[in-house]
């Protein structure tokens, strides 16, 4: 390869075409203005905004976030301002930026869960949706849709029935076979998956003998959940046939290239983004090194390379 | 790209008083001047532990020619703070910032009290500079009440007597100053305000601020705070760092500490 020949790094995942396979991890980077000081959005493979929901939501009561042994826990409750705004206010914004961005959504019935996605589908500048499949089935007595595989599908199925725009699936880890719940949503229609979403965790303050988040329980994320993130990925990859999204804990793009040699068509920043806003771009630079340095020419070759 | 996460050398680091240090840090002269409320995030540089940074209020700021110069005054509390106090000189520090909305400034009004309790003091020193040196204020107009616990806890004082002629200081234990809490002997004086023409900011333990916020509840005072919650971005973009509101509706919203404030109206804040 001449030395001034880049390396492709242009991924695709089903129908939606990608620049580069680095992402920005829901509930990271805000809406993207954020960051957008810090980090120029156009050269981002795409932005995966906040989790919306059909109303506004107001979020838990702080204290809200508590670091850990490299990682932290959150409870922030999917605080966000709902879909009507993010097209009104949010979107406009974005739409200046050649990025892809990719909505994530939440309900806590299926018909929010339409709701949303047929209100996203319409808008102009949404180039996929991410469905959350981590909170909690008011429904189903407040088992996660996530976990079952049943309910996962469901989900899938009517949310697919509401738009034309590809559809992601995020799996949370707190179950015991991720492959049963991926195999699941692939079949209910899933374009693709994304995975992992944050371990259920806790912190206890033994000064006051009570929990640090006032929450009691919280996500934990970070690289203290890359070795966790890496086995799923692998386990989930083996199992279905449709693009595999890989997060959790990546800082830098020697751990994003873990995801991609496992078999991840492409990755998600997430925590990374708080203690170095400029993680997203790091990756990516990193890997063209990394390609480069090996003489390999295209992303591509790289992705599900792993061998056991 | 504007912002960026920058790379401060310790010039100094050392314990002013029995678990107080103040830290100074060299850092390039791109680095934008920060306004008085505004704070840093601040992490040992190269190092994964302690996983995120800690927010920490500007005390000073100095623009030299090669390069600028910030202060940090800070309290041992916790795990972070210990790390950081074991700093030494020529070591690197990761400085984001500066970083959330700075306290507002109203050149008509006359008079301006300081109400700080312990550490609290940190970024209203700055503000006290900020308001001599570039607003213009005489130093009999500013009054500051300093209160904490024990004498030990009163820090930041040499500085502010180049600043401010009326100093009241306050102990809880009485072991230095008036033996009263600083929000009591505020009350004392309240009279010598006129609220259309006094500004007030004050920074300390919530608790401090909720009393001074029923105190304040049913008069005109034009009240800022500057309030502390833990944080991981420090940009606005996880919602880690809430803070309970009352909104324009009289309604309960939670705003971030990091970039709707640290400053905010004290009358806004919600207290349990
Ligand atoms: C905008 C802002 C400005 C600040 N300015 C200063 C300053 O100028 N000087 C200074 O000494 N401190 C300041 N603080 C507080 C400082 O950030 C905390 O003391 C520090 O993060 C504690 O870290 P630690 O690892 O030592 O403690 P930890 O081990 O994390 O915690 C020890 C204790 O401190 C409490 N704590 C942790 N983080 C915070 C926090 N962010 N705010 C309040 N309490 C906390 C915990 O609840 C716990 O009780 C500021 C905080 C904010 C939000
Ligand atoms: C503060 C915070 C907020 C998050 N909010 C959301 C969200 O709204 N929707 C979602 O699907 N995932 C959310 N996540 C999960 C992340 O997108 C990601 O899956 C997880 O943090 C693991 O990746 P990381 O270790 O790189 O952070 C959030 C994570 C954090 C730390
Ligand atoms: S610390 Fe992330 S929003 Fe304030």
């Amino acid at each position: 390869m001449k030395a001034n020949e880049f390396p492709q790094m242009a991924v695709q995942l089903g129908k939606l075409k990608l620049k580069n396979p680095v992402m920005t991890a829901s509930g990271t980077f805000g809406y993207g203005e954020e960051y957008a000081e810090y980090v120029d959005l156009n050269r981002l493979g795409a932005i995966v905004v906040k989790g919306l929901s059909l109303k506004p939501r107001l979020g838990n009561p702080p204290p809200r976030i508590m670091e850990t042994a490299s990682g932290m826990l959150n409870a922030v409750g999917l605080q966000n301002i709902g879909v009507d705004a993010f097209i009104a206010e949010k979107l406009p914004y974005l739409r200046k930026y050649d990025v892809a961005v990719i909505a994530n959504i939440y309900g806590e019935t299926y018909a929010e869960y339409q709701k949303v996605a047929r209100k996203l589908n319409s808008a102009k500048g949404v180039h996929a949706l991410e469905v959350n499949v981590s909170c909690p089935n008011v429904k189903k007595g407040g088992l996660s849709f996530g976990s079952d595989p049943k309910i996962a599908a469901e989900v899938t199925r009517k949310v697919k029935e509401e738009t034309d725009l590809p559809v992601i699936v995020k799996l949370t880890p707190n179950v015991t076979d991720i492959a049963l719940i991926a195999a699941a949503v692939e079949k209910a229609g899933a374009d693709a998956i994304s995975l992992i979403n944050t371990l259920t965790g806790m912190s206890v303050d033994i000064k006051k003998r009570a929990p640090h988040l006032k929450n009691i329980t919280g996500g934990l994320s970070g690289p203290a959940i890359k070795p966790i993130a890496l086995r799923m990925v692998w386990q989930v990859v083996k199992r279905v046939s449709i693009p595999v999204i890989g997060i959790g804990g990546i800082m830098n793009a020697e751990d994003a290239l873990e995801f991609l040699i496992l078999g991840a068509k492409a990755v998600q920043i997430g925590t990374a983004n708080f203690i170095n806003p400029h993680a997203t771009l790091d990756v990516i630079d990193g890997i063209k090194n990394y390609l480069f340095d090996n003489q390999i020419k295209d992303i591509n070759e790289i992705i599900c390379t792993f061998k056991s | 790209m504007k912002k960026n996460i920058y790379i401060g050398e310790i010039l100094k680091n050392e314990e002013i008083q029995n678990d107080y240090f103040l830290m100074k840090v060299a850092l390039n002269n791109s680095f934008a001047e920060p306004q008085p409320g505004q704070f840093v995030m601040i992490r040992i540089a190269g190092l994964s532990e302690p996983f995120l940074g800690r927010p920490i209020s500007v005390y000073s700021f100095s623009r030299g020619k090669s390069f600028c110069t910030m202060e940090l005054l800070y309290r041992v509390v916790g795990r972070g703070t210990k790390i950081m106090a074991g700093l030494i000189k020529n070591s690197q520090v990761e400085i984001h910032g500066p970083l959330g909305t700075p306290f507002a400034i109203f050149p008509a009004k006359e008079k301006i009290v300081f109400i700080a309790g312990g550490i609290g003091v940190a970024p209203l020193s700055l503000l006290a500079h900020h308001l001599c040196k570039n607003v213009c204020y005489d130093k009999s107009q500013m009054t500051f009440y300093l209160g904490a616990q024990t004498a030990e806890a009163i820090i930041g004082l040499d500085r502010l007597k180049k600043l401010c002629y009326d100093i009241h200081i306050y102990t809880d234990d009485g072991t230095l100053g008036g033996k009263s809490l600083v929000t009591q002997a505020f009350q004392k004086d309240i009279k010598k305000y006129q609220p259309e023409n006094t500004v007030i900011y004050a920074c300390g333990p919530n608790g401090m601020l909720s009393v001074l916020a029923k105190m304040l509840k049913s008069k005109k005072y034009n009240c800022q705070v500057s309030l502390e919650e833990r944080m991981a971005c420090g940009t606005g973009a996880c919602m880690g760092c809430a803070v309970a509101i009352r909104d324009n509706n009289g309604a309960l919203a939670y705003k971030r500490v990091c970039s709707d404030g640290p400053v905010f109206n004290l009358q806004e804040v919600i207290w349990e």
